[in-house]
């Protein structure tokens, strides 16, 4: 049975959001037309996006925060093949969405709706609109905090964030917008000079890769540490824009190899970020300096005295970074949800007139969130422990939805999992709910956890 | 850019309807996918996901009671 029913062909009308696509696959086949290396090369460069964009967007403002306190409290040892090992798992999660994305043409929150019904649509709609929302307050506070090491005043500092976020949407073109994204996003890799900076002790690092040593001491605080590592890989917003990203983006069943390489190729730079960014505040460690409280400036003025005034100035910036291009692409997952399930026009190629309710959403979103960090006196770090506990615990029923669709032979076709895929993207699944499920018990009781021989 | 009168020229939606895919089509995507029809596994998996929801609930409801105390 076809569960798809479109209208014929003397019905259809053609939209403005048609024709912008039209012209970015035209793009892509005439690429695909031809032959040789250039070719293949545009033809990437045409297609990378989605992947790399979510990939670079989880590194964000906490996340970044999260390496920065591993480098400093663990230095240079098991964390850094163990990060790189989260990004695999992240890996194999994501491509489900690529297929998913190019075979139905459909978002993760519309196919949810569709298939599974109204209730568990809205509920998936409102669980990630509640995660996305005390996730971009984060972002925001990283951004003050970041360009609060220059001097910046918080106003200031939200307002400029603000003006980027909206200045990527002027166009009211996927395209544009993704490059102008991607080309943020890039930025991320600072934290790379910023690590070589500290000249960092590379023998160590090739036997960290290859052993995973020195192990951490195994107490409650190194187990919450890897929780929130494996929980903070794979969150409900990546599956809801990268599945969303690729259909507004117009990618097909023939461009399914190039959203694999696209997510590979994403991986591999927001691994190379956060290992950068251990090794960048690993000499913190090696200094025996106490970093448990520590905000996202704070590591900055804490390594200016080892790598001077630029080298913290680069990774202050890393910081902002990471805030806003997180903000961008969280707020567009929110808004893309939004209108797959209240079947309202969602397209980054919609003309304002056209996509109202789509910008709207997107754009109070971002504003409410850096509101909320300006109010004086906001338990701002009670917001962050928050924002953990409801992104980890949102995981398994979005991660049961992908995987279910991702086998339903009706919307995929021939495009279903095959049985080697299942194993490992069970297996995957299984890993990130159970940890997802210990951090969240671990933040409502963690004296259960204090009995593993720790503090 | 094309403005939505040149876009009823028969030349443009030949050319917009062989760039795109037929489902791709903004107004073919308004069109719902048909509900699935849930047999005895799924069903086990989708009642466990409200039983997890009532769990994640109070978790986060826990906190958010803290947070008000």
């Amino acid at each position: 049975m076809n569960p798809f029913s479109t209208p014929a062909e003397n019905e259809v009308v053609i939209t403005h959001e048609d024709v912008d696509r039209a012209h970015d696959r035209s793009r892509v086949a005439t690429a695909r037309a031809r032959r040789g290396f250039s070719s293949k090369a545009r033809l990437l460069w045409l297609l990378v996006g989605p992947g790399v964009l979510v990939m670079l967007g989880e590194n964000d403002g906490p996340s970044m925060l999260s390496y920065a306190a591993t480098g400093a409290r663990f230095g240079i040892g098991f964390f850094i093949p163990f990060v790189a090992l989260t990004f695999c798992m992240a890996i194999v999660v994501q491509e489900m969405t690529v297929r998913l994305g190019a075979a139905t043409h459909r978002g993760h929150a519309e196919l949810i709706f569709d298939r599974f019904g109204p209730f568990w649509g809205w509920f998936s709609m409102i669980d990630l609109g509640i995660g996305n929302f005390l996730t971009l307050i984060t972002e925001f506070i990283a951004i003050r905090a970041g360009l609060g090491f220059f001097g910046v005043p918080p106003w200031a500092a939200v307002l400029l964030a603000l003006v980027v976020l909206y200045a990527a949407l002027m166009s009211h073109r996927y395209w544009t917008w993704e490059r102008l994204t991607l080309a943020a996003a890039v930025f991320n890799l600072v934290f790379i000079p910023v690590a070589l900076m500290t000249h960092p002790h590379w023998h160590a690092v090739g036997h960290a890769f290859i052993t995973w040593q020195p192990l951490p001491g195994f107490n409650k605080d190194t187990l919450l540490i890897v929780l929130a590592d494996i929980g903070a890989t794979v969150t409900p917003w990546m599956l809801f824009f990268q599945q969303s990203a690729t259909v507004d983006k117009g990618m097909t069943t023939k461009d399914i190899h190039f959203g694999r390489i696209d997510t590979v190729l994403g991986a591999a730079l927001a691994t190379a970020a956060a290992i950068a960014t251990i090794l960048a505040t690993a000499p913190l460690f090696a200094h025996q300096m106490t970093a448990d409280n520590f905000q996202a400036a704070e590591f900055a003025q804490a390594l200016e005295p080892i790598i001077g005034r630029f080298g913290a100035s680069l990774f202050a910036l890393g910081m902002v970074e990471a805030g806003i291009v997180a903000a961008i692409t969280i707020s567009t997952s929110s808004a893309y949800a939004f209108g797959e399930v209240a079947h309202k026009p969602h397209s980054l190629n919609l003309p304002m007139g056209e996509g109202k309710s789509f910008y709207a959403v997107l754009t109070l979103c971002a504003v409410a969130a850096a509101a909320i960090v300006l109010i004086p006196g906001l338990p701002l770090v009670y917001v962050v422990l928050v924002v953990n506990v409801v992104a980890v615990l949102a995981m398994p029923p979005a991660l049961v939805f992908l995987f279910m669709l991702v086998n339903d032979k009706e919307i995929m076709g021939d495009l279903v999992s095959p049985v080697w895929a299942n194993v490992l993207s069970t297996a995957v699944v299984f890993v990130l709910t159970a940890a997802g499920v210990l951090f969240g018990i671990s933040i409502i009781a963690p004296n259960i956890f204090a009995a593993l021989g720790g503090k | 850019m094309k403005n939505d009168e040149r876009l009823n020229l028969d030349s443009d939606r030949t050319w917009v309807l062989s760039s795109l895919e037929h489902d791709q089509l903004a107004n073919a995507k308004k069109q719902p996918i048909a509900r699935r029809n849930l047999k005895g596994p799924e069903l086990f998996v989708l009642w466990a996901l409200r039983v997890y929801v009532l769990f994640m609930m109070t978790v986060v409801g826990y906190q958010v009671w803290i947070a008000a105390h």
